[in-house]
């Protein structure tokens, strides 16, 4: 800390009027949040510091069978991870109101005796340093809270993805482990069938025990797919911030139909483009850097671009958030290099916005073809091979009718209906994940996000 | 009904051939005459030619001839047909002029005999004259006496009718497939005296064995032996017209078998004898009474008999899986098998299924849905309810009232009183059973527990 004593009261009393205009503002910066998460997840969010009236919402919504957007609305209502998000926006604002403001003035006073001579000094310290640099600070500081809003906004939207990508895994995995005890049942008849043939003399050792073990591997499945419910239900009551446990919330039963209509590539690429945080960023990041080579070029004593924050982490200890600025006095170097450097930094941020922006075309591009692919699959299921695999389950029957077929070729058969039924169910996930994936690759920051 | 069309003004798969015929002279063949109904057409005297007594084609015909200076000309034209199996069935198969099997040809012996045959299958083809005195070169034997017939041509055989008695023809090219498709039809050579060996009714069909998936109407051509449709001239019980005679009728019945295995045939109520084979007229002292004898493969049996018991009669092939239709012959047996609570569990997954095998094959009556094209595999109704058969099974109707000559089915015959089974209402007594299975030569070692096994019949208790 650098200090100088100031011995003018009248100056003094100027600085302290200017300090004075910093405070807090009074939505905290969520309502910015708010508007670029609602925007992005297609339902309105309201996030406040009391947010009792959000919670209260959401366990409106907890006690009906829980919809995908529902989902989205209890998780951003509960969701810890997400408030602590939020938390860190209190933490950036409460910098900025701080870099507003001086230090308050310091007033010392020492008595030292050396020998027989007494000294007194009285001292009025005042934060010139921070003053000269607080505009400069207060625009760092600035970038600092908006950036903070755009993470606080981030880790919402992925938040809302992947409560939607665990919601549609959850309604899937239970589907699965409900067609698995059909599949169990039919092999439970052919088992308890054999046996009885084999009470009866009709039946050999040999075919009973295949019927059974082929019942006792079903009931295994069985088990593994009740397994996986339950997996994917703690997985989702996870990210919902609520517990999985009895009353927590309730699935529906089937998933979401299919849509009627998709959407179409050109649309998605340029909504992205409008819309993705990390391209918004890119470009505030150009815009910031121009405007810090205006000033690098105005007063080539202040070098901004090291003012640039302190984001520095080592393991194991917490992140050092911060930041540094650094004033020159322009005795041996009028700024030059610092222009070419500036000038420099300017074109990187714009080839690293035109990156971002190419790379987020090609990952719209590539989940929308993901999109129609999955689609396609689903349809192909519902529409061809479900009614198929029906028609052959009729057919069997029909021949079951004239004895034709035995009752086993009928569980048999039911079995394979089963089995596809469930394909079925899972190609209608993976295409609900794959919208779910457009939907991050065109708001959130990517697929990968 | 014979529908005549002049067979070389037929559009269709022969065009190139028909114009290549008809330059040689269209009027020098006799008219291909086509038949399309499967019912018995009964025979009208020959109207030209050597008098004889004609045959009767069970749910067939006998193929109309012109004389042509002295010369009987018959022309077959092998062509694909839709063979209506039984009501309800109708099969995909080659035959001759409209049916499987093909026309009756029937000659007087010492006939001079023209045949035409053209061919209108996608392959080549020829016919043997099975059992036939002839020169080696009109035996029909392709590659080995003759070329094949290619598609869309017209060959003609000629040969003296030498031997009086019972014969057939078939293909003797791609014979495997083109018999599986039901190419086959009967010959007849009546003898010169029509007085000889006269009978009052002279009935003759082919018995011949398709496979034909349920569902589908085309035969698998490669299947061997396991078929399921087993037939009287390519017709399934109830499909088979009854054989209608009158009480104190002479009545031949001659059979030819064309499938690749042998067939016990069997006539209820009287006792027949084997009075020819392909071979010939067997001599009287060599018959033996009989009521059922065995056609072997590639075989012709005539069998003789006074008509003499009023009734209907059954007259089928006593292989039993032969007087079934399509059935599953992999099916495990449910007899006895008890499908309490199972059948619920298996309700919930197949909302359709009913329990049926547990009491034994019968099916009760019951009327489900079938593939399409598919018989019910025991089927049939007589005055009594379901006769529970199928394939190779017809009645003999004895009839005092009868005319001679009509062949018209006299419906069910009514038994005088008295003269039915009946049900027995009196006292059962316990019978005396058998507690020493085995015997004595080979002494079971362990105790015979079969008995826990046997399930009683209980009524219908505990079925869905």
């Amino acid at each position: 800390m650098r200090t100088i004593h100031w011995r003018a009261p009248a100056a003094a009393c100027a600085v302290v009027l200017l300090a004075g205009c910093s405070t807090f503002s009074p939505d905290g910066g969520l309502d910015a949040v708010s508007s670029m998460t609602g925007a992005r997840i297609g339902q309105p969010v309201s996030f406040k510091r009391d947010d009792a009236a959000l919670r209260a919402a959401a366990d409106a919504v907890l006690k009906q069978p829980l919809s995908v957007q529902g989902a989205v609305q209890v998780a951003l209502a509960h969701n810890s991870g997400l408030k602590a998000a939020l938390a860190e926006l209190g933490i950036s604002e409460a910098d900025l109101v701080q870099a507003g403001r001086l230090r308050n003035p310091g007033f010392s006073f020492s008595r030292s005796r050396a020998g027989d001579e007494r000294e007194i000094e009285r001292a009025l310290s005042v934060d010139l340093i921070g003053l000269i640099t607080m505009p400069i600070r207060q625009r760092i500081e600035q970038r600092r809270f908006e950036r903070a809003q755009v993470t606080a906004a981030r880790s919402a939207v992925r938040l809302a993805h992947d409560t939607q990508k665990a919601y549609f895994e959850a309604l899937a995995a239970n589907e699965r482990a409900r067609y698995m005890e059909q599949a169990s049942q039919a092999t439970e008849a052919s088992a308890e069938l054999a046996r009885r043939m084999a009470r009866a003399g009709n039946w050999s050792a040999l075919d009973q025990a295949r019927e059974q073990a082929f019942h006792a591997e079903t009931l295994d499945g069985l088990d593994q797919a009740r397994l996986g419910a339950v997996a994917a239900r703690e997985t989702l009551a996870q990210l919902l911030g609520v517990t999985a446990g009895e009353g927590g919330f309730v699935l529906p039963e089937r998933l979401p139909a299919l849509p009627d209509t998709l959407r179409p590539l050109q649309n998605v690429e340029q909504e992205a483009l409008a819309s993705r945080l990390d391209i918004q960023a890119a470009k505030a990041d150009t815009a910031e850097t121009a405007r810090a080579l205006g000033l690098t070029r105005a007063t080539r004593l202040v070098n901004v671009l090291e003012a640039g924050y302190i984001n520095t982490s080592t393991s194991g200890e917490p992140r050092k958030n911060g930041y540094e600025v650094s004033l020159e006095l322009p005795l041996f170097d009028w700024g030059g290099a610092n222009t070419h450097r500036a000038e420099a930094r300017y074109m990187q941020s714009l080839h690293l916005a035109a990156d971002t922006a190419l790379r987020a075309r090609s990952e719209v591009r590539l989940s929308h073809a993901a999109y129609l692919g999955a689609y396609a699959r689903a349809r192909r299921y519902r529409d061809e091979i479900v009614p198929l695999r029906r028609q052959v389950s009729n057919e069997v029957l029909l021949r079951y009718n004239g004895m034709l077929a035995s009752v086993f070729e009928l569980l048999v058969d039911a079995r394979e209906q089963i089995a596809s039924v469930q394909a079925s169910i899972d190609a209608q996930r993976d295409f609900w994940i794959a919208e779910t994936a457009l939907q991050a690759a065109i708001h959130g920051s990517g697929s990968k996000e | 009904m014979f529908t005549r069309r002049h067979f070389f003004k037929s559009a269709g798969a022969a065009a190139v051939s028909a114009a290549a015929v008809s330059r040689v002279g269209a009027a020098s063949l006799p008219e291909a005459v086509v038949q399309t109904d499967a019912r018995t057409q009964p025979p009208p005297a020959p109207g030209n030619g050597r008098h004889f007594n004609p045959v009767v084609t069970l749910n067939g015909w006998s193929l109309p001839w012109r004389m042509n200076r002295g010369v009987k000309e018959f022309h077959l034209v092998a062509e694909p047909v839709v063979r209506e199996l039984a009501p309800g069935m109708k099969a995909n198969l080659w035959g001759y002029n409209g049916q499987s099997p093909g026309p009756t040809i029937e000659v007087v012996e010492g006939d001079r005999v023209r045949i035409f045959v053209t061919n209108r299958l996608p392959e080549h083809t020829s016919i043997h004259w099975h059992g036939q005195r002839l020169p080696n070169g009109m035996d029909g034997i392709m590659g080995l006496t003759q070329p094949g017939i290619p598609p869309g041509k017209t060959f003609v055989y000629e040969f003296e009718a030498k031997r009086p008695g019972t014969f057939m023809y078939h293909p003797h090219a791609d014979e495997m497939v083109q018999m599986a498709m039901g190419m086959m039809g009967f010959w007849v050579t009546h003898p010169k005296d029509h007085r000889f060996m006269q009978v009052d009714r002279d009935f003759v069909f082919l018995l011949s064995g398709y496979d034909i998936e349920p569902g589908t109407a085309t035969p698998k051509v490669n299947t061997m032996l396991d078929f399921n449709l087993w037939t009287f001239n390519s017709r399934v019980f109830p499909g088979i017209d009854s054989m209608n005679v009158r009480q104190g009728d002479k009545v031949r019945v001659r059979v030819g078998n064309l499938t690749m295995t042998n067939h016990p045939i069997h006539l209820h109520g009287h006792e027949f004898t084997v009075t020819g084979t392909d071979g010939g007229w067997t001599p009287p002292a060599s018959r033996w009474p009989e009521v059922t004898t065995d056609i072997a493969v590639g075989q012709m049996r005539a069998v003789e008999f006074i008509a003499d018991a009023p009734g209907d009669w059954a007259f089928h092939c006593h292989k039993s899986h032969h007087t079934m239709n399509a059935m599953g012959h992999a099916v495990p047996t449910m007899i006895g098998v008890d499908h309490a609570g199972v059948a619920e569990k298996i309700n919930k997954l197949v909302p359709d299924y009913m329990v049926m095998g547990d009491k034994g094959g019968s099916m009760d009556g019951m009327e489900m849905p079938l593939p399409p094209n598919t018989l019910p595999m025991m089927t049939g109704d007589g005055p009594y309810g379901s006769v529970e058969m199928g394939g190779m099974f017809t009645v003999l109707k004895v009839r005092k009232e009868q005319k001679r000559g009509d062949y018209t089915d006299p419906g069910w015959y009514r038994h005088p009183a008295g003269t039915v089974a009946y049900e027995w209402t009196g006292e059962l007594a316990e019978p005396t059973r058998s507690s020493s299975a085995g015997g004595k030569l080979m002494p079971l070692k362990q105790g015979a527990d079969l008995n826990l096994n046997v399930r009683k019949p209980s009524g219908h208790t505990g079925h869905n």
